[in-house]
C-alpha cells in the first residue's frame, strides 16, 4: 500500500505551526468533553484502590500471600516488573534511537514512547520495593551511613538493580521533561491569551504551566543548548537501557539454574524488552490517535512505521528464541535441555505458547504489506505482543526455577488470588498515570510536527503596538513571519556592536544560532560528570569490599571488579544526564519567569508561529533605540512590527 | 504583552526551589540523627523497678562482687539474675523490717521471683554470650558502663550493631587481664597499644575477618 511507502507525506498536508498548536493545546485546555476520560479515571482509580489494598494485605501478611515458594522464589512478582521495566525501556529506546537517527516521522510517536517510559518505570518501581520481605526496610539496600557498619552487597543483582532502576527513572524522566518543555511553554502561551480574550488580567492555569516551563522563551540560545540537551539525554538513555536490561540477563547468569546461561541472553533480553516496548507504544498511539481524533497528525505512515517495526522486533525475537533453542539441543546439557522441555511441555507450557501465538504469529501478519496501515490490526497485534512477552518472562523464570537439577527439590507454583490483584493495581497505576499525562500534556510533540510543516500561519498580521508608556526601555524588537526573514535580521542586527541580540522561534534554528555566533555543546560536563560519578561508585565499590567490608561470600575475589560494572556504568550515566540538565538550567537561566522579553508585544506567538529578534543593549542602562529602528527599516524583508520594548 | 509572572516571582520561586531542597536534606540529616539518639534507644534512663536496687550501695561501696548475684556469667550465655535467696542472704539478717523491701520479703513467703524491668535488651536474633565475653578480657564496663556508679540501673549504650561491630573488628583495644573484667572503672592503659595484640593472642581471640562473620552473632 503507497500509504506506507516513504514518499507519502507524513502528516497530513495544510497543516501550519498555528493549526499544530491550536490543535494539541485545545485538546488540553478545553473545558468539555472529558467525560469519557473521567470514566477511565474512575477504573484507574478503582485498580489503584485494588493496589493499595493488595499491599495493604502484602504488609500484613507477607509474601506467603503470593505464590513464591522455595525454589520458585521468584514468581509473578519479578516477572512483573522486568515486563514492566521492559516496556519502559522500549519507550526510552524507540524515543532515543530514532532521535539521534534523525527519523523525521519521530515527532508523532516521540512524546507517547517518552511518557510511557516514564510511567512504566514508576509502575515498575513498585515492585522491587514491595517483593522484599521487609518493604519498609527497603533503603537498606542503598549505600548510606547505617547504624549496622554494614555495605551493601555490591556483588549482589538486588543493589545493581536498584541503581539501575534509579538511574533509568532519572534518565527517562529528565527526557520526558525536556522534550516537554518547550511545549508547556505554549501551553502557558495559549492559557494566557485565552484568559486575556475572556477579559481576564491573569490565569492560575497559565501561571502553573509557566512555572512548569521554567520561563522557556523560545530564544535561539535555549534551543540551542535545549537540543544538545535532549540529545545527550537521548544518548544516555539509550546507554541505561542496554546496561539495565543486560544487567537484569547477568542476574540469571549469575545463578546455577539450568536454561539461564546462554550467551544469547542479553540480546534475549534486550529484544523482548523492545518488542514489548513498540506493542505497548502502538496500543497507546492508535488509543490517542482514535479519541483525541489527531489522525492528521498521526497517520497511516505512522501507523505503518510501527507495523514495520513491530515486524523487525518479531523476527528478532524469533530468531532469539530458536537461537537458544538450537544451541541447548546442540549443547546437549541434559538439565540445560530438560529446562527447555519443561518451557514448551511442563505445567507451565501455556506461557511458552502464549509467546509463540500472540508474540511470534500476530506479527507476521504484517509482512503482507495492506495489514500494515491499519491502526485496528496495529492495536491488537501490538497488545498481543506486549502481553506475549509478560508470557516470556514467566515461563523464563517460573519453568527453570520449579525444577532445577534436583528432582527432591521441584516444587510447583500457581498464580495466587493476590498476585492478580496486585498486577491488576500496577496496571491501574499505569493506567492513573497514563490519564493525568492525557489530560494534562500535549499528548503529540508540537515541535516534531512543526519540524514537518512550513507554512507557520494564517496571514501575517503583525502584533498591535506597545501603548505609550514611560518605563526605561529594554530594546527594539521585531515581529517575522518566517524563519528566513529572522535570521536575516538578526545578521544585519549583529554588525552593531551597542547590541546584544537575541531571536525568538517557536523551533529550533541552526542557521539563527550560527548567525548569533553560537558555537557547539557542552558535552564536557557530561563526560566529566558521568565520569566523576562513575569513578565515584566504581570506587566506592572496590573500597567497601576490597578495604572496609571484605566478607567472603562463596569464595569469590576481594576486588571482584566485574560485578561492579553494572552499578558503574548506569550510575554514570545518571549523573552525566543530571549534568546535561543542569547545565541546561544554569546556562539558559533557568527558571526565570519574569523577564523583559516577555514584554514584547505579541510574543505569545514566540511558542506558536512568529519569529522576533530583539536588539537590546550590551552595556545595562546605555540603550539608544534609534540606530536598530533604522536597521529594522532598512531590511530586505521587512518585520511586520518593529516596536520599543520596556524593561 | 503583560508580564505573567510578577518581578519579584523569581525570588519566589528560586527560595521556595532552595528551601525544599536544603529541607529535605536537613530533614534526612535530623530524622536520622534522631533515629539513632541515645534519647531514642534509652541511654542513661534507669526504669521503674519494684525494688529500688542501687548497684552503687551494694557493689560500689559495700564491695559485692557481681559473681555473687550473677552467677552463671563465667560459665553461660545469660548472666544469670539472683534468686531472691540471694538477697535473703543479707537481708535476712539486716533491715529486716524495711518497707523498702517488703517486695523482696513477699516474694520469698509467695515464692514467686521479682519482676524485674529489663534494663538492657538486644534482638532475639542475636546471639550473645557472657561467658565467652568475660572469659576472654572483656569487661563489663565495656558494655554496662560505671554501673558501680550507678544510684538506679540504666542503659549505658546503646547496643546498636555498630557498638558490637566496632569492638569485634579490633578487639585489641578493649581487652584486659582477667584481674581487670570486674573493674568498673577501667580505662585502656598506655600500654595498650602493645599490651592489647598481646592478650588478644594470650586469650586466641580470632581475628577480625572471622569476628565479623555473621554467624558469629547471627546463626
Amino acid at each position: 500500500m503507497s500509504v506506507t511507502t516513504s514518499d507519502a507525506p507524513i502528516i497530513k498536508p495544510g497543516q501550519t505551526y498555528d493549526s499544530i498548536g491550536d490543535t494539541l493545546t485545545g485538546i488540553v485546555l478545553r473545558r468539555h468533553g472529558w467525560g469519557r476520560w473521567w470514566l477511565a479515571m474512575a477504573v484507574a482509580v478503582a485498580l489503584l484502590g485494588l493496589l493499595v489494598v493488595s499491599l495493604g494485605f502484602l504488609f500484613l501478611y507477607g509474601t506467603a500471600i503470593w505464590g513464591n515458594n522455595i525454589p520458585v522464589t521468584w514468581a509473578l512478582d519479578i516477572v512483573s516488573y522486568d515486563w514492566w521495566i521492559g516496556i519502559a525501556c522500549g519507550g526510552v529506546l524507540v524515543s532515543g534511537v530514532f532521535l539521534l537517527l534523525g527519523v523525521e516521522w519521530r515527532g508523532a510517536l516521540n512524546r507517547i514512547a517518552e511518557a510511557m517510559a516514564l510511567i512504566a518505570a514508576a509502575a515498575a518501581a513498585v515492585y522491587p520495593i514491595i517483593h522484599l520481605g521487609r518493604p519498609w526496610f527497603f533503603y537498606w539496600n542503598l549505600p548510606y551511613p547505617n547504624s549496622f557498619l554494614l555495605w551493601p552487597q555490591f556483588r549482589s543483582p538486588l543493589y545493581w538493580d536498584a541503581i539501575d532502576i534509579m538511574s533509568f527513572l532519572g534518565l527517562a524522566a529528565g527526557l520526558f521533561y525536556v522534550g516537554l518543555l518547550p511545549d508547556i511553554a505554549s501551553l502557558r502561551d495559549r492559557a494566557y491569551e485565552r484568559a486575556r480574550v475572556e477579559g481576564r488580567d491573569n490565569s492560575l492555569t497559565a501561571q502553573l504551566y509557566g512555572i512548569a516551563a521554567l520561563g522557556w522563551r523560545g530564544s535561539i540560545v535555549h534551543w540551542h543548548r535545549w537540543r544538545h540537551a535532549y540529545r545527550g539525554l537521548a544518548v544516555l538513555g539509550v546507554l541505561v537501557v542496554v546496561a539495565l536490561q543486560t544487567g537484569a540477563s547477568v542476574m540469571f547468569a549469575g545463578t546455577v539454574e539450568p536454561g539461564w546461561h546462554d550467551t544469547m541472553l542479553p540480546v534475549t533480553y534486550l529484544a523482548g524488552a523492545v518488542f514489548a516496548g513498540v506493542g505497548m507504544l502502538s496500543v497507546l498511539t492508535v488509543i490517542i490517535r482514535h479519541v483525541f481524533a489527531l489522525e492528521a497528525l498521526i497517520t497511516e505512515r505512522h501507523v505503518g512505521v510501527l507495523a514495520c517495526l513491530l515486524l523487525m522486533l518479531c523476527a528478532a525475537n524469533i530468531y532469539c528464541e530458536l537461537a537458544t533453542d538450537f544451541t541447548t539441543l546442540l549443547g546437549g546439557d541434559p538439565a540445560d535441555i530438560a529446562a527447555l522441555g519443561r518451557r514448551a511441555g511442563g505445567p507451565v507450557a501455556w506461557s511458552y505458547w502464549m509467546l509463540v501465538t500472540a508474540g511470534f504469529l500476530p506479527a507476521l501478519l504484517f509482512l503482507i504489506p495492506s495489514f500494515r496501515a491499519r491502526p485496528g490490526i496495529l492495536a491488537w497485534v501490538g497488545g498481543a505482543a506486549a502481553a506475549a512477552i509478560w508470557g516470556d518472562h514467566y515461563m523464563l523464570i517460573v519453568a527453570t526455577l520449579q525444577h532445577d537439577y534436583l528432582p527432591s527439590a521441584a516444587q510447583a507454583t500457581h498464580i495466587t488470588f493476590f498476585e492478580w490483584t496486585t498486577f491488576a493495581g500496577s496496571t491501574g497505576l499505569f493506567l492513573f498515570l497514563l490519564l493525568l499525562f492525557m489530560r494534562l500534556l500535549p499528548v503529540v510533540s508540537m515541535l516534531g510536527e512543526r519540524g514537518l510543516v512550513t507554512r507557520t500561519g494564517a496571514g501575517p498580521d503583525g502584533s498591535p503596538p506597545w501603548p505609550a508608556h514611560d518605563a526605561p526601555l529594554w530594546g527594539v524588537a521585531g515581529e517575522f513571519a518566517d524563519a528566513h526573514a529572522m535570521v536575516a535580521a538578526a545578521r544585519v542586527l549583529r554588525r552593531d556592536p551597542r547590541y546584544r541580540i537575541d531571536a525568538y522561534s517557536p523551533v529550533p534554528n541552526l542557521a539563527a544560532a550560527s548567525a548569533l555566533g553560537m558555537g557547539a555543546g557542552h558535552a564536557n560536563w557530561a563526560w566529566a560528570a558521568g565520569v566523576a560519578g562513575g569513578a565515584a561508585m566504581f570506587g566506592m565499590c572496590m573500597y567497601a569490599t576490597g578495604y572496609d567490608y571484605v566478607f567472603d561470600i562463596g569464595g569469590r575475589p576481594r576486588f571482584s571488579w566485574p560485578a561492579f560494572l553494572v552499578p558503574t556504568a548506569s550510575f554514570a550515566c545518571l549523573c552525566a544526564g543530571m549534568a546535561v540538565v543542569a547545565a541546561m538550567l544554569v546556562q539558559n537561566r533557568f527558571p526565570r519567569l519574569n523577564h523583559p522579553a516577555f514584554n514584547i508585544p505579541g510574543i505569545c506567538r514566540a511558542t506558536q508561529d512568529r519569529f522576533f529578534v530583539v536588539a537590546h543593549a550590551r552595556i545595562e542602562g546605555d540603550f539608544d533605540p534609534a540606530p536598530a529602528e533604522r536597521a529594522f527599516a532598512g531590511l530586505d524583508a521587512p518585520a511586520l512590527t518593529v516596536t520599543r520594548v520596556p524593561r | 504583552m503583560r508580564q505573567l509572572f510578577a518581578p519579584g516571582a523569581d525570588a519566589i520561586l528560586r527560595l521556595a526551589l532552595l528551601v525544599v531542597s536544603v529541607g529535605a536534606l536537613v530533614f534526612l540529616v535530623v530524622v536520622g540523627a534522631v533515629a539513632n539518639s541515645d534519647y531514642v534507644y534509652g541511654v542513661g534512663v534507669a526504669p521503674k523497678q519494684p525494688v529500688p536496687f542501687s548497684h552503687k550501695h551494694h557493689s560500689g561501696e559495700l564491695g559485692l562482687d557481681c559473681r555473687y548475684c550473677h552467677t552463671s556469667v563465667t560459665h553461660l550465655a545469660n548472666a544469670g539474675m539472683p534468686p531472691t535467696y540471694t538477697c535473703m542472704t543479707c537481708h535476712s539478717q539486716i533491715w529486716t523490717g524495711a518497707p523498702m523491701l517488703a517486695p523482696v520479703r513477699d516474694s520469698l513467703a509467695n515464692n514467686q521471683p521479682l519482676q524485674w524491668s529489663r534494663v538492657n535488651h538486644i534482638p532475639e536474633y542475636v546471639y550473645f554470650n557472657h561467658a565467652l565475653h568475660v572469659t576472654k578480657g572483656i569487661g563489663c564496663s565495656s558494655c554496662h558502663g560505671a554501673i558501680t556508679s550507678m544510684q538506679m540501673t540504666a542503659r549505658a549504650k546503646s547496643f546498636q550493631m555498630q557498638f558490637c561491630i566496632t569492638c569485634h573488628r579490633n578487639p585489641a583495644a578493649n581487652v584486659r587481664t582477667p584481674d581487670q573484667v570486674w573493674n568498673m572503672n577501667w580505662t585502656p592503659p598506655a600500654d595498650q597499644a602493645t599490651k592489647g595484640p598481646e592478650l588478644v593472642a594470650q586469650y586466641h581471640i580470632r581475628n577480625a575477618a572471622q569476628l565479623t562473620d555473621c554467624s558469629i552473632c547471627h546463626r
